[in-house]
């Protein structure tokens, strides 16, 4: 736990001193626009939650997988990683504080669709179920940085990793039901769908939009929360994997 | 060698260059696995958000915008690709060489331009069917030169923010973003650009894309040929526009770092 919030901590120091770890929030208002046109468009003014959310979880998923995806990387070009592995601090959860932090920074895009639907949409985000809703943002928050952790690893492991980050977008915004359900989806798809966090934090954060009242809130946030565990150990493994390679080939040297 | 051809020769052999850079980045396995897929579940995101609004008619508004948005999309992958050389520190050579630096630019970020056109094509030709739109057989024969003509009104922005980021590279992807972001919200590609107030709507009209984009709407809904004249000149005015805007910018924001000492052999 304290490794955890070590690393939460140095992360939050590395952001406050580099601007450009809020570049990806810039486009977010953009992002709200072109959903709450569509909808404003079209006359369906009860779908504002799917337009609202949609650019939060775009932005969680965007900046946490771009920004994770640098940590360990840039630990090795600096000359950081090797003093990191030497500590007797678990590694991957200095990893995964580290990666949380950007997580975190990822929510400010809540400001952002709350000011856009407010101010140019006259459309408020109205939460009906606070609780609910932060217990689903802090587990949201939580199961992508257990699958970001995957990023921060396989950056390492595999040079073609930085060919897929591009990639790795839309097909889980599709799976996600980012913006719409997973209903909509071809029935062979929801299987898959069901294994990609996105889709029980897309659905849950929609319901807490909405007056009536949600069910099964508590078996809905451990999902989350499971995927974000399963996550969270396979980034670990290949964490391992990763550090054993480069001892073994000698690559893990002093600077 | 005459000054055309001499520009033509530089054109060519930057953008041999930038294909052999891009090679490294893809093969066509990597591009079918990875981009393709992304490509085609962008326009489906969209497309299915017509489903949700229980309209046939927005699926396929939504679906069209969003696989022409591509092109645009991709052509704007030039505003990154002009800071790959001064990361690699080429930019102090190409500035001291007697060739105009934005000749090489314009040739160094043309994998972008065909990269946009084969993902807005290969996503229309694929997903169109998904959603029963269908695409008028031959009409459907002008899309691709449309295309191509988006892409190229947008790589002209590309080009011309290209420089500007140059003196700014970390700035390099969220430009980009922010680029396509609003052509995106305000292009036309969702919703009519009428829907917006006026002075949005003028900006819109300046974009790449928004006037391409009302020519293939009309192509594939079945106005006659020559109505769609009007809007694909406007496109190519919009382009040039933008072009000469680049060419009237490029050199003197390229070789900016020579006169303030910032420019660097480091990458």
């Amino acid at each position: 736990m304290r490794a955890f919030a070590a690393g939460f901590r140095l992360q939050l120091r590395i952001i406050r001193s580099d601007p450009d770890y809020f570049m990806p929030l810039v486009p977010v208002p953009l992002f709200a626009v072109a959903f709450l046109a569509i909808i404003e468009h079209a006359g369906r003014r009860d779908l504002a939650e799917y337009a609202l959310m949609a650019p939060v979880l775009i932005a969680l998923w965007a900046l946490s997988l771009s920004a994770s995806g640098e940590i360990v990387q840039g630990d090795r070009w600096s000359g950081t990683l090797e003093p990191g592995v030497a500590s007797p601090s678990s590694f991957p959860a200095v990893v995964l504080g580290r990666v949380f932090a950007v997580t975190s920074v990822a929510l400010f895009a809540f400001v952002e669709v709350w000011i856009v639907g407010r101010l140019l949409f006259g459309i408020p985000i109205e939460i009906h179920h606070p609780t609910a809703f932060v217990l689903t943002v802090l587990a949201s928050s939580a199961a992508m940085a257990g699958t970001a952790t995957i990023m921060a690893a396989l950056f390492v492991l595999a040079r073609s990793a930085r060919t897929f980050q591009n990639s790795l977008s839309y097909p889980f915004y599709v799976l996600g039901g980012v913006l719409v359900p997973v209903s909509l989806l071809p029935d062979w798809l929801e299987p898959l769908s069901a294994g990609v966090f996105l889709s029980w934090s897309a659905g849950l954060l929609r319901d807490t939009l909405q007056p009536d009242a949600i069910r099964d809130v508590p078996l809905r946030l451990g999902v989350i929360l499971g995927l974000g565990v399963l996550g969270f150990a396979a980034g670990q493994l290949l964490l391992h994997r990763i550090l054993r390679r480069v001892r073994t080939s000698g690559e893990l040297a002093a600077a | 060698m005459s000054g055309l051809r001499h520009t033509l020769h530089v054109l060519a052999l930057a953008a041999r260059n930038g294909f052999l850079d891009y090679s490294v980045t893809f093969t066509w396995k990597t591009w079918l696995s990875g981009w393709y897929l992304r490509v085609l579940a962008q326009v489906v995101f969209f497309a299915l958000m017509g489903r949700l609004l229980g309209s046939t008619e927005q699926v396929h508004y939504l679906l069209l915008g969003n696989a022409v948005m591509l092109a645009a999309l991709g052509s704007l992958f030039a505003v990154a690709g002009t800071t790959w050389e001064r990361r690699a520190g080429t930019l102090p050579l190409l500035v001291a060489s007697p060739s105009s630096p934005v000749v090489v630019f314009v040739g160094r970020s043309t994998w972008a331009l065909v990269d946009g056109f084969l993902s807005s094509l290969g996503a229309l030709f694929v997903v169109a069917p998904l959603f029963d739109l269908g695409l008028p057989w031959p009409r459907a024969l002008l899309i691709p030169l449309l295309v191509a003509l988006v892409g190229a009104s947008a790589y002209a922005l590309g080009t011309f923010l290209g420089g500007l980021v140059l003196r700014a590279m970390s700035t390099r992807n969220v430009v980009a973003n922010v680029a396509w972001t609003t052509i995106l919200a305000i292009g036309g590609v969702n919703v009519p650009v009428d829907f917006y107030p006026r002075p949005v709507e003028w900006f819109a009209h300046a974009l790449p894309l928004t006037h391409g984009l009302q020519a293939i709407r009309d192509l594939v809904g079945g106005a006659p040929l020559a109505t769609l004249l009007p809007n694909v000149a406007l496109e190519l005015a919009v382009g040039t526009a933008w072009l000469a805007l680049a060419l009237l910018t490029f050199d003197r924001l390229a070789e900016g770092g020579r006169r303030d000492g910032s420019i660097e052999f480091g990458g």
